[in-house]
Order: C-alpha cells, then sequence, then structure tokens
C-alpha cells in the first residue's frame, strides 16, 4: 500500500501529455501493483509486423509504442512523436520524435527505426498478410504487390528525431492508423541477430511501457514494467500477466479471483452476469456492425430493389437487440456505428412502428414478384458458432412470419464460408465487421466497387465518386458530409441488412482502476492501477 | 522377446507413413487455407506469403517436402502461430498432458482396482452398489460438467484449490484436473476390475489357494491381481496415449497449455502442419502403448507368449 501524492500524479510536465486517469490523493494503491488480464487466445504473432489478431493487438500496446498511442478513455494521443506538423493539402506529415524515447535496451528510438519498421512491413519478403495497412503512405502497396522497390516508401528520417510521410490522398485518421501495432517502430540488432525468434523473452527490445519477460505458448504471457520508458512514471502496474483462456475458463479464473479484467464474456451470460457480479460488468458502445451483405451479382437479388429492401425491412431488430443479445448489442439499421462528429443515415423505416413497416416491407415483397403461393426460397448460410446460429434463426424466422418467405438456415464451417464469399458462391455473406479506425471509410469501402471484402459484388458509380470526393478532403468535416451522401444512397439501395452493432464487453474487479471502455476497445494495461482491497 | 519388439517396431513405420499421408491429404482436400481471413489479402501479398511457406508448390513436391523433414523429425513451422515451430508447441504442451495424464491413469488404476475388488468381495451388498453407483455416474458425466463443478466447489466457494492455471511442480494446480480427468477412467476400471474379480475369485486355483489357508489378502495380492488386471491393461494401453495427447475438454476448462487445443485449433484454422504432426505423434504413441500393453500382458498372464 503506498499514499500518492498530489505532485507525483497530477498530470503532465512539459514532456508531453499524460494519457492516463489521475489518481486522486489519498488513494491508497495495493502493495501489490500485478495485474492479470485475460486473453482470448494465444496471439498468432507478437512481431508487430506480423500480427494480424486482437489478442496480438492488445499485447503489442503494451510492449511497444507508435508514433501516437492511446489514453484512458481510447483517444489517440501523443506517443513516440510529441508534436507534428501537417503540410496545407493533408499529403505530407513532419513528425518530431520525443529525445526522452528510448528502446529497452537504452539506444535512443530514431525516425530510422520506424522506416526501418515499415519498409519490414511491406516488403513482400516479410510476407506480412496486413501490409495493406499501410495503403495511405505513398508506394506502400506498389511496394507489397512488387511492383516499387522497398526505398520508394513514402517515410523519410530527415534526421534521428524527424520522420516525413508522404501519403497519397489527406487522410484525416491517419493519427489513429499510427497507433497500431503495424506502425510501431522496430530496432532492426535483435531481429537481425535472431530471425524468426527475436519475439522471444530475453531477445525482444521494446519501446512501449513494458518488456516481455516470459511467454509460455498457449498458457501466458508474462511483461515487466520498462523504466526506460519515456513516461515510465507514469506506469503503475510493476508486471502484467496475460492469460491465454476462452470467455468461459475467464469467467471461472475472474469469479475464483485470479484475473482481475477479462477479454470478454460470453453474451448468452450477459444478463446472469448483470444480475450477479453488478457493475463488475462493463460494456460500452464498440466501433462495429453485424450485417449481411446480399448477392447482388445473381438472381433473386440481382436488379432487385423491392426484394432487397423488403427483407432489411421485415427484420425486427428490436428482437434481435433485447432478446437475442439480451440488451447486449444496440439496433442498427445503417452499417456505420456512432463515430463522434458524424451522423449516421438511418433510413425513415428505422423509426416507423413494427405494423407500418411490416406492411411496407409485404407491399415491397408483392411488388418484387413473390406471394404466399409463389414464396422466395433462399438459402441463409451461416458460419459454426453457437450466438449466430440463434441470429441466423431468429433471421429466418421473421422474413417467413413477416413475409411469408421460405428461409433456410444452413451452417457451414467459417473457412468453408469465407471460401464460398470469396467466389461470390452465397446469397448472403456473414459479415461482422469492427472498423479499423476510426473513419467512417472502413465501414463504406465495402461497398466500394472491386474492394476485395466486398462479397456481394454491388457497384455504384455514384457511390464510387462520393467515397472518392470524400477522400479527397482535408478537412474531416466536409469529408464527413460526402461520407454521410454515401451511406445514404447506400441505404436506399439497400445492399445489405444491418442488423446490431458490436458492444464492448469485459469483467473488472472493483479495486482495478484505470479501465475506461472505449469504442476502439483498446484498454492499455499502463493506465490500471490496484487499490487496497479485500478479499479476491 | 526381442525379436518381437524389433519386429513390432519396424511394422510401425509403414503404419506413421499412412497415418501421416491420410492426415496430410484429407487436410489439404478440406476448403479453405491458413491464411484466409476475414480480411482478404491482395493476390500478390497471398502469393508472397503462400511462397514463403512453400504453399505455392504442387500437393505431391510439398508432400514430399513434408515427409522429408518428418523423417528427420523436423514437423515444420506453424502456420497458425507464425513465430514458432509445430516441435516447439509439441515440446511446450506435451509434458503437461503427460504430467497431468500420468497422474490420473495412475490414480484411476489405484481407486479402480481398489473399488472393484472390494465390490466384487462384498457382491451384493452397500460395498457393491455404492461404489458401482458412483462409477456408473462416473462414466455418465461427461468431463465439461463435472470440471465447472468442481471448480465451483473447490474454487470459486470454498477458495481451496486454483480454478485452473498451471505451474510447473506446483501440486495444487494438480489436484483438480487430475480429479476431473481420472474420474471416467476410475468408473470404467472400477467396473471392469469387478467384472474379472468376479470370475477370477469364483476359479479353481483361487478357491484352492483359500482351502490351502492363506488369507485373503495375501490370495488377491499374490494370486488374484494379476488375472484381474489383464483385461485394464489392454484397456490402459490406448487410454494412455489419449490422455498423453492431451484432453481438448479438460484442458479448456482448467486452462492448462497442453497440446489438445492446438489439435482443435489448428483444424479449424487448417494449420497443415500442426494438426498432420499431432496426428502422427498421436499415432506413434498408440504404438508404443499398445506394445507396452502386450508386455505387461504377457508378464500379467503366464498363459501369454511373445511370438512373432
Amino acid at each position: 500500500m503506498a499514499l500518492i501524492g498530489a505532485a507525483a500524479l497530477a498530470g503532465c510536465g512539459a514532456g508531453g501529455p499524460t494519457s492516463g486517469a489521475a489518481i486522486t490523493v489519498g488513494t491508497r494503491l495495493d502493495a501489490d501493483q500485478s495485474v492479470n488480464r485475460g486473453l482470448g487466445a494465444m496471439p498468432r504473432s507478437l512481431d508487430p509486423t506480423l500480427s494480424i489478431d486482437e489478442p496480438g493487438q492488445e499485447v503489442i500496446d503494451d510492449l511497444f509504442e507508435g508514433l501516437t498511442t492511446h489514453d484512458v478513455e481510447g483517444r489517440v494521443v501523443p506517443g513516440v512523436a510529441s508534436s507534428w506538423d501537417v503540410s496545407p493539402d493533408g499529403k505530407t506529415w513532419i513528425f518530431h520524435l520525443r529525445p526522452s524515447a528510448r528502446w529497452s535496451n537504452g539506444d535512443a528510438v530514431t525516425a530510422g527505426d520506424f522506416v526501418y519498421a515499415w519498409r519490414r512491413e511491406v516488403d513482400p519478403k516479410t510476407a506480412a498478410e496486413y501490409s495493406q495497412a499501410l495503403a495511405p503512405i505513398v508506394n506502400a502497396l506498389a511496394i507489397a504487390t512488387g511492383k516499387a522497390p522497398v526505398e520508394s516508401l513514402g517515410a523519410e528520417a530527415v534526421d534521428a528525431h524527424t520522420l516525413r510521410v508522404s501519403l497519397n490522398a489527406p487522410t484525416p485518421y491517419l493519427l489513429a492508423l499510427l497507433s497500431d501495432n503495424y506502425m510501431q517502430p522496430l530496432d532492426r540488432a535483435p531481429i537481425d541477430r535472431y530471425g524468426d525468434a527475436w519475439t522471444r523473452p530475453g531477445h525482444m527490445v521494446s519501446d512501449g511501457p513494458f518488456v516481455l519477460t516470459g511467454l509460455v505458448v498457449g498458457d501466458r504471457i508474462t511483461l515487466a514494467r520498462n523504466p526506460l520508458y519515456w513516461d515510465a512514471a507514469e506506469v503503475r502496474p510493476s508486471e502484467v500477466t496475460y492469460y491465454m483462456l476462452d470467455d468461459g475458463e475467464q469467467l471461472n479464473r475472474f469469479l475464483a479471483g485470479d484475473l482481475q479484467y477479462t477479454s470478454g464474456f460470453l453474451s448468452s451470460q450477459y444478463a446472469w452476469l448483470k444480475t450477479h457480479l453488478g457493475r463488475e460488468v462493463r460494456t460500452g458502445p464498440y466501433f462495429g456492425t453485424v450485417m449481411l451483405a446480399l448477392n447482388v451479382l445473381t438472381p433473386p437479388f440481382a436488379g432487385n430493389r423491392d426484394l432487397r429492401l423488403a427483407l432489411t425491412m421485415a427484420v425486427d431488430r428490436k428482437v434481435l437487440a433485447e432478446k437475442l443479445s439480451q440488451g447486449l448489442s444496440p439496433a442498427a439499421y445503417s452499417l456505420m456505428p456512432p463515430l463522434p462528429g458524424y451522423t449516421v443515415q438511418n433510413p425513415p423505416w428505422a423509426g416507423w412502428s413494427d405494423a407500418r413497416r411490416h406492411a411496407e416491407a409485404r407491399r415491397l415483397y408483392a411488388a418484387a414478384g413473390y406471394s404466399a403461393a409463389h414464396p422466395l426460397r433462399v438459402e441463409l448460410d451461416y458460419p459454426t458458432d453457437p450466438t449466430a446460429r440463434d441470429l441466423f434463426d431468429a433471421l429466418a424466422a421473421m422474413w417467413r412470419i413477416n413475409l411469408g418467405a421460405d428461409v433456410e438456415p444452413y451452417n457451414e464451417e467459417f473457412r468453408v464460408l469465407q471460401q464460398d464469399e470469396a467466389l461470390h458462391k452465397s446469397l448472403f455473406f456473414w459479415n461482422a465487421w469492427v472498423g479499423d479506425f476510426p473513419d467512417p471509410f472502413t465501414f463504406l469501402q465495402l461497398y466500394e466497387s472491386g474492394f476485395d471484402q466486398n462479397y456481394g459484388g454491388y457497384s455504384n458509380p455514384a457511390f464510387d465518386a462520393l467515397l472518392g470526393e470524400a477522400m479527397r478532403q482535408p478537412q474531416r468535416e466536409l469529408r464527413y458530409r460526402y461520407f454521410e451522401q454515401a451511406e445514404a444512397l447506400l441505404d436506399r439501395d439497400s445492399p445489405y441488412v444491418a442488423l446490431t452493432y458490436y458492444a464492448t464487453r469485459h469483467l473488472v474487479k472493483p479495486y482495478l482502476q484505470g479501465v475506461q471502455s472505449n469504442f476502439q476497445d483498446r484498454s492499455l494495461s499502463r493506465y490500471m492501477y490496484v487499490l487496497e482491497h479485500e478479499g479476491r | 522377446m526381442w525379436r518381437f519388439l524389433a519386429q513390432r517396431l519396424l511394422t510401425a513405420v509403414p503404419t506413421l507413413i499412412i497415418i501421416a499421408t491420410l492426415a496430410f491429404a484429407l487436410l489439404h482436400a478440406t476448403p479453405g487455407g491458413p491464411f484466409d481471413s476475414a480480411k482478404r489479402i491482395p493476390p500478390e501479398i497471398e502469393r508472397s506469403i503462400e511462397a514463403q511457406y512453400h504453399l505455392d508448390e504442387p500437393l505431391w513436391r510439398q508432400y514430399l517436402r513434408y515427409m522429408g523433414n518428418l523423417a528427420r523429425g523436423d514437423l515444420g513451422p506453424s502456420y497458425q502461430y507464425r513465430d514458432t515451430s509445430v516441435n516447439e508447441l509439441i515440446r511446450a504442451g506435451l509434458p503437461v498432458d503427460a504430467t497431468v495424464g500420468t497422474c490420473a491413469l495412475l490414480l484411476a488404476l489405484l481407486l479402480g482396482s481398489l473399488f472393484g475388488i472390494v465390490a466384487a468381495l462384498r457382491r451384493d451388498t452397500s460395498w457393491d452398489y455404492v461404489p458401482m453407483l458412483f462409477a456408473s455416474l462416473g462414466i455418465a458425466l461427461p468431463a465439461f460438467v463435472v470440471g465447472p463443478l468442481l471448480i465451483l466447489v473447490f474454487a470459486v466457494t470454498l477458495h481451496w484449490l486454483p480454478s485452473g492455471d498451471w505451474r510447473a511442480g506446483s501440486v495444487r494446480y494438480l489436484i483438480l484436473p487430475v480429479v476431473a480427468l481420472a474420474l471416467p477412467y476410475t468408473a470404467y476400471i472400477a467396473r471392469m476390475v469387478r467384472g474379472a474379480a468376479l470370475e477370477v475369485l469364483a476359479s479353481p486355483f483361487i478357491r484352492t489357494a483359500r482351502a490351502k489357508g492363506l488369507p485373503l489378502g495375501t490370495v488377491i495380492l499374490r494370486h488374484a491381481l494379476r488375472p484381474i488386471l489383464s483385461p485394464v491393461v489392454s484397456f490402459i494401453g490406448p487410454a494412455f496415449a489419449g490422455v498423453l495427447t492431451g484432453s481438448i475438454i479438460i484442458e479448456s476448462v482448467f486452462g492448462l497449455p497442453g497440446i489438445g487445443r492446438y489439435f482443435l485449433t489448428g483444424a479449424i484454422n487448417r494449420d497443415y502442419t500442426l494438426v498432420v504432426g499431432i496426428t502422427v505423434l498421436y499415432g506413434a504413441l498408440i504404438i508404443v502403448c499398445n506394445l507396452l500393453a502386450d508386455l505387461c500382458y504377457a508378464w500379467l498372464d503366464p498363459r501369454v507368449r511373445l511370438r512373432s
């Protein structure tokens, strides 16, 4: 236990903003400041270049720091870069690195370390699965696809502490992108020396609040506070242990007091958890949407807007949100989840009564040429997953009851389904999408002509033009207005059925502080601290 | 006996080759590949990833490459965990499964034989009914019910034992998974031993031994135990191979870092090398355990002679 003085934690000095929650005077901290967190699965890799999954991002957020990072509320704040300048056209950014930023071996973090890491990410020899993340940077995609030399990447070390980044187009979400693992700096020496094994404890050199001290494959990852981190004075936990467990095991460990923070819980247990754990259940909006894309390349959906609209209007989203997800996931009428500064373009019928909406849906269904004698007969493929199954059964029932359509849910293994999607074989495409960065583009892009994830094959030149116009705007406000127009246009065309929004879900012990739900679901261990407490 | 051993081990080689070939072929025949994901990769990048793992080569060459590495004991890189090899995953996971599995089987053998023999000796009394009732329950109750139940009682409510986790060498972390894993095996063995014991105890040589005036304990330990245990041995052989390669359910419930769950996630994620590697390992263990069981069998029953 330690009594915290006001001066120690009151906030930032000249070095930069302290992004954690201020700890108030008189707060009694526990003598043991070790944090035990659940992790949904074993990260595929702890190499920031190669990691592509959420568990990996979570651990790498603690180990490495990019030009920007996240504060306790998930907002993007300066990281290794203390400040930056943007050219008037929004295409050239100059980042000024803090001289106090150090690697865990004591070396300074330099602009060259960023250039090295980014070139490694797009280098075809690295075979990184998500090198597209760097797409806004000049030549990134050309390099990744082998059409340009690695040296031509639009990132240049002006001097040790100045980095110039050249972009293809103004990219207002660049600062958020820079916090991701793909954009974090790397120290070249251990990678050259150890090859693939550089991510092992004892080999890894990192620049974040923590260093890797232990890794038991499939079991746990242990981190210790990095005393050389530039903001180390503001980092509370002495040790962080991630336990790789599924949601059910995490709940057991949480109840037994072995975990203070879980990476999730089963949505089917939400009501039970709320009753029994009360405020320890933390949920909040998450930047993601569950939807079904419709295959507009083949009948019955090709050229049949009435039918598509009838299907989406016949879905009772309140039932999905309140009954199926037990109030956890809000109803979604359009693909964009709420985002500050952006107005989600809900279709007009979103506010209608059930009776009116059903009547209109039936009218459109009939107008599309279907009737009780001649019903729509379709197969609804869905991935093997207990929650998905309930959802798809409910959907089929709604279309059966509200329209009279003959919909057969059909279970397929996830990988098989993905292959069908890539080949545009199915009629419905399960699309549970979480935005990569806080910008409407990450969602609207899903319906851009020719985009890899545009499974349904939707293509509308007017929609593409609006997206293109938005991407040319250096100002966020104007950019968002174009995106809003694009979304409204998309909703009129109805190439998809939006169902629910995602919600973040965690279990947090009352004595673990410094955790706040945020829409990107980024909870960095550096802000967490343990209060003095009785029992577990 | 040495000739028997050598011959058995030699026939194991083609068996393992067939197992590896079948696993390889089946896995590559399933739709989807290890690098398919919800985020689609531009084809050029996909090709360079495939080239790195030789997935761009014709299947027969991939197969020959794999079998060549296998012959040298190299199970290849894991596709799913990009900085880890299959050998490393197995080396990390196998000791966990081996510890839990061996303890559980020993416990099951000890308790199962004890209950079985007692039930046979006190046939049709409560000494028979109560353990056999529990044995039926033990067989009927799946591990995913028993495991969470044990956690609820001993970890969450009483706080006596940890709810899961694994600390190498710590007995506290071993107790609940071992008990949960041992329960069905104990039940099987108890029923098996009871049946065998009833038969053996009624046979003439036991009656002779008793008639000579030998005390019951000596009769059982010296004369009856070996024939009673011989059916158990043939059961334990494959069972041991099974627990060594991990019980997926026990591992999940108690969060043990064994190889069972790699097998499961590996199959879902099309981690070709990982799944084929564990399958081959499982095959090899079954062969070895069956061989050991046969050797034990010969030792337990003098009528069995090892002939090649």
